[in-house]
């Protein structure tokens, strides 16, 4: 029942991304409005065939907007992501594989530092400090975030090195890299990739709130975030300029959030590892 | 028990030494003289260059940026021990007064939006899982994955729009008044329950999965009875939620308190950027790091109190 | 399981919210105390019309006012702290500019040039402070002392002046330069003229003489303000005033829309299409008198070529600027001085029109021409442009960079903190950036500050010949109708140069409910939020 449930979630969530990472990726090939071309005649002009999600307060038409804004929203979250769980799962592993070494040691005291950072908090420090870009905040994320990934890895690596067939490699003389390339990493694939899942969907939910504060993206490059604080000023007489950025965040979270539900159904059925 | 506490709790204060540095170490890598954005945006005519130059010289000494580094972290530091996060750039006030006087509206909002995220949590919680695999179980399952999709100051809007603007059911203003407590504490509480909710849930369905819970019910025991037992270990097993809910809503309630103009911790950080007041937002960033360093620290000890199994089941599940 | 045990973490919660709970409500509950006190002694007619605005059957005699930021300390030494005290009513200036620009007299009664060097200010005899001292001119020396000594903001308007008291109503003032108009300085609002012998940490020893005294005070939140029973001129209609922070914008919008408040304060223009829209709020919104400029870098080679800094300005449409970056509510600039009212004769005295043929000329003679896909070109190198902005000027930026890429000119912008901004100045390494200087003040003060060699406004580095010719000129100018012959000249000479390219007054919104009448709308809004005609009307 359980595994049923969970593959049903995984493909809704995975048909919804493909939906929608479809146009947003092949958006530059699509005949589309340019996404910074103003027509001061169109300023924020409601729903039509030639305006799908209507036009901004400069008349640029919200729907190739809120595509291109899709590209540098996703890319941007993922290669942030993706760098703090590299940099996470290799130190994680060391760290379990080298357990109680002055490594591991060092390591778990740095995280715990870091751990005392709430992400919102640093990454308005960061902002403050060196400037409100849409760079300043993925380098906060991938300072803070590659803690999660290096504390699950760790864990996991550490459990299986109990288990008897790492120790028989160990006494057949395999190097230890060797042993947690092949042995010890693959374990922890799964539970990363549940994780890392989870993490996207949060990680979009925190830069649009930054960028709906005016600490993320800054224009005329198309974000969601600021997509939303821009049309903030227009949510009462013209909703719709909230419409496209809103609905696709939804979307986009509530994807990967299934996707990661029907992960965790399949590969850790049991809640193991808590992610 | 008691040594494991004190060892617990210098740990918490090296973590807290360390993340002074931290902060100490980013604020001298940031880009712009202090002194002089202090004094540029007081500025609306230039002055002459020797009076400025002068005036320049006397901030640095006013604002302790002489000197090396190291003596440099001594004295703030030093300064810290002693309660004083510095005068702001902006105001001209003491940050700590400052803080002190926003932290009771952080608390509060923070508090009642745990309640109420507490309250939601149990409730639904308790009904999806005694009602495992029915509709009602589903529905409740769907809707915290799309609420946790919801960014929050979407929510907030909306919730603004339609109770303050068009119901006039609330008053928008400045004030930490308790009138105005319900709407952004009943956002907050709304983004934080399909955490709770399932917790509560996956934990209520474990616990009557388990052995005594099932010879219970087959001695006859009331199931009412048997559920009050079972909740009593699911609500133990939230405290670590609870914690970082806290935490959460001390640190990230920066949009929430935006949008509804309360005037906590969040909108006092916000200024603080807008102004680039180092010292509000040093002082700020050093106020959550210990509220987050204290609630850990809490945590720990109400498990280490109140069972001393769990703790060490926690411990194994996280450090091994 | 043990039952106390369990009870711990919600005994937990509960002592949090206890904590939160008392240290907000106490707070809460003096205001109440305080506001009840207040409308007792101020308006026993209506005395609790002031709890609910907008509810009461009445017509409310409580204003509330919702400002981006209110002060921070009640001391007028303290940054922007005379601003806010003068713009809601509680503190007062020698001299003030009125909604066209004339300096009237305001605790002064006149004022005298004597000599090129000398000024003789008489003091309105009936001027008294809170506490009922009078405001004599050993009290007016006294507290620009005070301001001199502990507000660096007041030094530009008076480091050049030295105050004495020649008898009680009369001030006599040297000036350091020749032809200084005084009243002028005098009227910046940090002069504000205060007892120098009161202490300003409480509101109960604070000591000025504006119309509304200070009642209640929460730094940066909320100040209460009732009338100045004693005070010499008309007393204000309306008993009580409540100045209250909400920094974001959007719920200062809302606020004003709900009627939770009754002026709404430094709105965003991209408010006004949605205030607009509504008939429970009327818009003010006068333009300041500042000038929104883009000031290029000539120290870049690009924009040495006078040619090319022209065509940028040609290149520009500025009634689409101000349509699409400040929803049309304010006028083109064509020439820096002229969003003074003073100067508003030579708003479009150099670049009349928008004009992108001439623009193309201008950009083909220096030799950037446009490649196969229009992009302009010069050597192998693309015409490039990049512009910082900050703040509210994200709009203006976008606009621009959009206009100047129909040129072929290839834009990009910066949108960040002023910092940002300050760093590339230090460093030199910058194209463009936008900025908008106060243009009221003296003509001369104002041109030296932005087109001399040493002025600390010259951004750019523009140093020419005949520019500072007409600058000396003008200082040496000793009569009024040649000193603005003078300006206007040098204003447009300067134009023609096109060091900085002016574009439009920034426009102040500030949203009034229909409920209030007699708001007035002027260029200084910072400090004109209140006058005493304000009053409640039904709508």
């Amino acid at each position: 029942m359980n595994s049923r449930r969970g593959s049903h979630t995984l493909v809704f969530g995975m048909v919804m991304l493909v939906l929608l990472a479809v146009p947003i990726f092949a958006a530059p090939w699509l005949s589309l409005d340019d996404p910074l071309a103003m027509n001061a005649g169109a300023r924020l002009a409601r729903p039509s065939l030639e305006h799908p999600l209507g036009t901004d307060r400069f008349g640029r038409d919200l729907l190739t907007r809120t595509l291109h804004g899709g590209r540098t929203t996703l890319l941007s979250c993922g290669l942030a992501l993706g760098s703090a769980l590299a940099v996470g799962m290799l130190l994680g592993a060391l760290a379990g594989m080298f357990h109680g070494s002055w490594f591991d040691i060092v390591l778990m005291r740095i995280i715990d530092v870091l751990l005392a950072f709430p992400f919102m908090v640093f990454a308005m420090v960061i902002a403050a400090l060196f400037g409100t870009s849409l760079f300043h905040l993925l380098l906060a994320v991938v300072i803070l975030w590659w803690v999660n990934f290096a504390r699950l890895t760790r864990s996991i690596v550490l459990n299986t090195r109990k288990s008897t067939s790492v120790d028989a490699a160990f006494v057949l003389g395999i190097s230890p890299l060797r042993i947690l390339l092949k042995e010890l990493l693959p374990q922890a694939f799964g539970p990363v990739l549940v994780l890392a899942t989870f993490e996207l969907g949060h990680l979009i939910l925190a830069i649009a709130a930054l960028s709906f504060l005016g600490l993320g993206s800054q224009p005329p490059s198309p974000e969601w975030g600021s997509m939303l604080a821009d049309g903030r000023a227009h949510f009462m007489t013209t909703p719709h300029v909230l419409l496209g950025p809103a609905l696709f965040i939804v979307l986009t979270v509530l994807a990967f959030n299934c996707i990661g539900e029907g992960l965790r159904d399949r590969i850790d059925p049991y809640e193991k590892h808590r992610i | 028990m008691g040594r494991r506490l004190l060892l617990t709790f210098l740990q918490t204060l090296m973590t807290v030494f360390a993340a002074s540095i931290v902060l100490f170490a980013l604020i001298r890598l940031a880009p712009g003289d202090p002194a002089k954005l202090l004094i540029g945006r007081t500025m609306e005519i230039a002055l002459d260059e020797r009076t400025y130059a002068k005036m320049l010289g006397e901030m640095r000494t006013e604002m302790g940026l002489t000197g090396s580094w190291f003596s440099q972290y001594l004295s703030w530091a030093g300064s810290l021990l002693r309660m004083d996060l510095g005068t702001s750039f902006y105001t001209q006030r003491a940050v700590a007064a400052e803080i002190g006087e926003r932290l009771p509206a952080t608390f509060l909002l923070a508090g009642t939006a745990l309640l109420i995220q507490v309250g939601i949590g149990l409730l639904i919680g308790m009904l999806s899982a005694l009602h495992a695999g029915t509709l009602l179980d589903t529905l409740v399952r769907l809707g915290c994955v799309l609420l946790a999709s919801v960014p929050g100051f979407v929510i907030g809007l909306l919730l603004l729009l339609a109770l303050a603007v068009k119901l006039e059911l609330y008053a928008i203003g400045s004030e930490a008044g308790l009138s105005r407590l319900w709407l952004p504490a009943l956002t907050l509480g709304l983004l934080g329950a399909p955490q709770m909710i399932r917790v509560v849930r996956a934990n209520l369905l474990s616990e009557l999965g388990q052995v005594y819970v099932q010879s219970a019910l087959s001695r006859g025991l009331g199931t009412r009875r048997v559920v009050g037992h079972a909740m009593r270990n699911v609500l133990l097993s939230t405290i670590t939620l609870i914690g970082l809910s806290l935490t959460a809503s001390i640190s990230g309630a920066v949009v929430i308190e935006s949008i509804f103009a309360w005037p906590g911790l969040g909108e006092y950080a916000l200024n603080g950027i807008l102004h680039k007041d180092y010292p509000a937002l040093q002082g700020y960033a050093l106020v959550t790091v210990l509220s987050v360093v204290g609630i850990h620290l809490t945590v720990e000890a109400l498990y280490v109190w109140l069972d001393p199994r769990i703790t060490r089941r926690k411990k194994e599940a996280a450090h091994e | 399981m043990n039952r106390k045990k369990l009870l711990l973490p919600l005994l937990f919660i509960f002592v949090m919210i206890l904590w939160g709970c008392s240290g907000g409500g106490q707070a809460a509950s003096e205001n109440a105390a305080g506001n009840r006190a207040e409308a007792a002694q101020a308006d026993n007619s209506a005395p609790n019309s002031g709890e609910a605005p907008g509810t009461d059957e009445k017509a409310p005699q409580e204003l509330v006012i919702a400002d981006q930021e209110i002060a921070a300390a009640l001391d007028p030494v303290q940054p922007l702290t005379s601003s806010y005290l003068i713009a809601i009513g509680a503190g007062e200036t020698l001299f003030k500019a009125d909604p066209e620009g004339k300096i009237r007299p305001v605790l002064a009664d006149s004022a005298e040039a004597i000599d090129a060097n000398t000024w003789e200010i008489s003091l309105n005899p009936e001027a008294k402070f809170w506490s009922g001292k009078k405001v004599d001119a050993e009290a007016v020396v006294a507290s620009l002392e005070r301001s001199r000594e502990l507000d660096k903001q007041v030094v530009p308007y008076i480091q050049d002046l030295t105050f004495s008291a020649v008898n009680a109503s009369t001030l006599q003032v040297e000036t350091a330069r020749e032809n200084m108009d005084v009243p002028l300085n005098l009227s910046s609002y940090q002069t504000l003229i205060h007892n120098a012998e009161a202490a300003y940490d409480s509101v109960d020893t604070m000591d000025l003489s504006g119309m509304y005294k200070v009642t209640a005070f929460e730094p940066q939140k909320r100040m209460e303000l009732a009338v100045n029973e004693n005070y010499r001129g008309t007393k204000p209609a309306i008993a009580r005033v409540v100045h209250e922070q909400i920094s974001d914008e959007q719920t200062r919008v809302l606020s004003v829309l709900s009627g939770a408040s009754h002026i709404a304060h430094k709105l965003p223009v991209s408010a006004i299409e949605q205030l607009q829209a509504e008939d429970t709020v009327t818009l003010a919104t006068t333009p300041a008198s500042n000038t929104q400029t883009v000031y290029l870098n000539l120290d870049q080679p690009k924009f040495q070529d006078v040619r090319v800094r022209q065509a940028l300005s040609w290149g520009i449409d500025r009634q689409e600027l101000i349509l699409q970056a400040a929803e049309g509510q304010s006028f083109p600039v064509t020439t820096w001085l002229s969003s003074n009212p003073a100067f508003a004769e030579a708003r479009s005295a150099v670049y009349a029109q928008y004009d992108p043929e001439q623009a193309g000329r201008l950009l083909d003679e220096a030799g950037w021409v446009p490649d196969g896909s229009g992009i302009r070109m010069k050597n192998g190198e693309p015409l490039t442009l990049s512009l910082m902005t900050w703040g509210g000027d994200r709009a203006l930026g976008e606009t621009l960079q959009y206009q100047w890429a129909q040129l072929g000119i290839q834009a990009e912008i910066q949108h960040g903190d002023y910092s940002l901004i300050e760093t590339a100045r230090e460093t030199g390494k910058w194209d463009a950036f936008i900025e908008a200087w106060s243009t009221f003040g003296e003509p001369h003060t104002l041109l030296t500050g932005q087109y001399s060699p040493e002025g600390g406004g010259n951004y750019g580095g523009f140093d020419d010949a005949r520019a500072n010719e007409l600058l000396a000129q003008l200082e040496g100018a000793s009569d009024e109708a040649s000193r603005h012959a003078l300006a206007l000249e040098a204003n447009t000479y300067i134009a023609e140069q096109a060091p900085v390219i002016s574009l439009y007054p920034r426009p102040q919104v500030t949203a009034v409910s229909s409920t209030l009448e007699g708001f007035v709308d002027h260029f200084r809004p910072f400090e004109n939020l209140v006058n005493e005609h304000l009053k409640f009307v039904s709508p």
